[in-house]
């Protein structure tokens, strides 16, 4: 059975989605990155290999996420795409009729515009991560209590108390003032949820003509007491479709889908054996100009596989750094 | 006397010319760094842009090779740019440099203003030679941003990537040691046959993307993470408005007739901005105006806290004239990354515009 792999590498979780011939999805994987992307990438398809079924053939792979470069090096990738076109593609597979895509991951959080399935607009945080998922596992982690159980608690506020979203400096302080002054917990947590939502709204949702239907995926999407809050704002329903934290995965798939339809050549993808063998990823300074950038490479065996990091690409370009 | 000047692009090769022209004595600082960067940013105020660290940085720079004078712009425009001379001269003071940081308006736009401070900084050279000199540098000016556009429209569509990048920075090169209008004009023109002759892909309409934005931002790439090249990588071809000789041209030379580009880009802003706010942010606003029918998306360049940029960056989504915007925030930030993200799904809208046939510029083609 043909069937299309796209891995999702973002700063904090992994994702792994194969699609048959006909996109339907028939396996995902949703992996912590841990910091190690390389052996989470490797981790992931050694779980394939098990339990993918038998006689499913990877005809094309394509990577996404901050980290696509380095697993497109790790995995031979057919394809290397943006997340943000990757997360447009999958909704508009699920929702085609979709007009506005939220997607709030670990450390960054987008819109994406649609109009007659086509991207018209998109904005991305830039200089702040508050109301991302990190700052929520965060706040869960020094409450200690679950990240599910943050949401349940949450959902059970009757009267939500104000939380300074502006930047997670000013929410933390503000949610452990008013945990001192007695407030109850589930108001507190839902006072931040609320909180994040309206950050994300007056940040990255800024200027941009938010209409229904909404799609919410990312890993936060899990957080119902989010979509609560995201629905009051909007005052619209907010459709959070099954698989939401694996769609930018499914959207890599999709597309080198149609890549390869297209192409004359056979897949790239290096086959399952990548799980066992050993990468090394180093760096060094370049000395070549006073900039003296860092330079990551990666490496199997003695044999350099990519190198980048670069102001110029001297380094891209030729292995011995000759411009 | 012993003077400098900041980097901005490749505007040091005409200053350069005029320098030695004039025997003043000078120092070209290091080019911009992460060393540069570094010093900058522990001795400016924190909420400052990213233009005021960056030429402060050249100060310091400049200061450690010896320099008494430093020639910087500065005037009586409403962005806090005018301030900021002094507080460089304050800060150097306090490093303990005893260095003089020349002003130079640029928002009164007078000629006069820059020859006459040459003209002390030359310790009083004769008028003549002085506008001779002055010329030489011009010519430079113009040949380099010349060059230039040529390379804008060859990078998006040359198969060996990185080509035109390297014969611009040989021309560059050669420039800036060239003595004479005779070879000068001949550096201009071989390099220009030479760009020409780059092999090509031919197979790709390439996109057209405007850069608009804060003139520091828009010209120095050190701020702007190289934008332009890396849209180049992509294959679009990038164009703008925004040149050093442009800017001469339009404010010294043809504004007092009123009949540039220059005034055609705050008509067209007209609309939606009545009046100069400082800074670019008029320009920005009457870019995307003017240029929606031609470009297929605009790049928006502004320094983090940049009060003109940012009233500019809320008024564009709401004109009527309809072409997709991307707004990038320059600052401390060095890893090129999230830019790229965001540029490679900027390059795959307008792609999918331009299929679906609602984009401009080749309607229906590709």
């Amino acid at each position: 059975m043909e069937a299309y792999l796209g891995i999702d590498v973002g700063s904090v979780t992994t994702k792994f989605a194969v699609l048959d011939s006909s996109d339907e999805l028939i396996y995902h994987l949703y992996l912590p990155t841990q910091g190690r992307p390389i052996e989470m990438v490797q981790y992931g398809l050694g779980q394939l290999r098990g339990e993918l079924p038998s006689g499913v053939d990877i005809c094309g792979v394509a990577t996404t996420g901050s980290a696509r470069y380095l697993a497109g090096v790790i995995v031979g990738a057919d394809l290397v795409k943006n997340e943000i076109t990757s997360h447009a593609l999958a909704t508009l597979h699920f929702i085609p009729e979709v007009q506005t895509t939220i997607e709030i991951g670990g450390q960054d959080s987008k819109i994406i515009i649609i109009r007659d399935s086509v991207v018209i607009d998109f904005g991305m945080n830039t200089v702040c991560a508050a109301g991302t998922g990190s700052f929520l596992d965060h706040q869960a982690l020094r409450l200690n209590m679950s990240i599910e159980d943050l949401s349940q608690q949450a959902l059970k506020s009757k009267t939500p108390v104000r939380i300074a979203g502006r930047c997670t400096v000013f929410a933390e302080s503000d949610m452990i003032h008013k945990q001192q002054m007695g407030h109850r917990i589930e108001d507190i947590l839902y006072g931040l949820c609320q909180a994040l939502v309206r950050n994300y709204l007056n940040n990255v949702g800024l200027g941009k003509d938010i209409r229904p239907p909404i799609v919410f995926q990312g890993g936060v999407a899990f957080n119902q007491a989010i979509v609560k809050a995201l629905e009051e704002e909007l005052k619209s329903e907010v459709i959070v479709p099954p698989h939401h934290e694996v769609m930018g995965a499914i959207g890599a798939a999709l597309l080198v889908h149609e890549e390869m339809a297209a192409s004359q050549n056979g897949s790239k993808f290096k086959g399952f054996g990548v799980s066992e063998v050993r990468y090394r990823t180093s760096s060094f300074e370049c000395k070549a100009c006073p900039n003296l950038c860092e330079i990551a490479q990666i490496a199997l065996d003695s044999q350099i596989l990519a190198r980048w990091g670069g102001r110029c690409d001297i380094w891209e370009r030729s292995p011995e750094g000759k411009g | 006397m012993r003077l400098a000047m900041p980097h901005m692009g490749n505007i040091y090769i005409p200053f350069r010319s005029l320098f030695e022209r004039l025997g003043i004595d000078y120092v070209i600082p290091p080019p911009n760094t992460q060393r540069t960067l570094s010093l900058a940013v522990r001795y400016s105020p924190e909420g400052l842009c990213i233009p005021f660290k960056l030429l402060l940085g050249n100060m310091i720079e400049a200061a450690e090779l010896g320099i008494d004078t430093f020639l910087t712009v500065g005037g009586c425009g409403i962005c806090r740019l005018g301030y900021y001379a002094k507080i460089q001269e304050q800060i150097l003071c306090d490093l303990g440099y005893n260095v003089e940081v020349v002003s130079v308006g640029v928002s009164e736009n007078k000629l006069a203003g820059l020859l006459k401070k040459i003209k002390r900084l030359s310790q009083d050279a004769p008028w003549i030679k002085i506008i001779r000199a002055f010329r030489f540098g011009l010519a430079k000016l113009y040949a380099l941003d010349k060059i230039e556009q040529v390379v804008q429209k060859v990078r998006p569509v040359e198969l060996l990537k990185g080509t035109s990048n390297q014969l611009f920075s040989r021309a560059s090169e050669a420039i800036n040691r060239a003595d004479d209008y005779a070879t000068l004009k001949k550096l201009e023109k071989d390099t220009i046959s030479e760009l020409n002759e780059v092999t090509r892909n031919n197979e790709v309409e390439p996109l057209i993307v405007g850069i608009t934005g804060e003139f520091y931002v828009v010209l120095e790439p050190f701020s702007n993470l190289d934008v332009e090249s890396e849209l180049g990588k992509l294959g679009v071809e990038v164009r703008r408005t925004t040149f050093v000789s442009n800017w001469i041209k339009y404010s010294w030379f043809l504004n007092p007739l009123g009949l540039n580009e220059k005034a055609r880009i705050h008509q067209a802003a007209l609309p939606y901005l009545k009046r100069d706010i400082g800074g670019d942010g008029w320009e920005s606003v009457g870019e995307k105006v003017l240029h929606a029918g031609e470009y297929d998306g605009l790049v928006h360049l502004a320094p983090f806290t940049c009060m003109p940029e940012i009233v500019a960056q809320n008024i564009m989504p709401a004109t009527r004239e309809k072409i997709p915007v991307l707004t990038i925030i320059c600052d401390e930030q060095l890893a090129k990354s999230g830019m790229l993200t965001r540029l490679e799904a900027f390059v795959d809208l307008l792609q999918c515009r331009r299929r679906a046939g609602s984009g401009n510029g080749h309607k229906g083609k590709v």
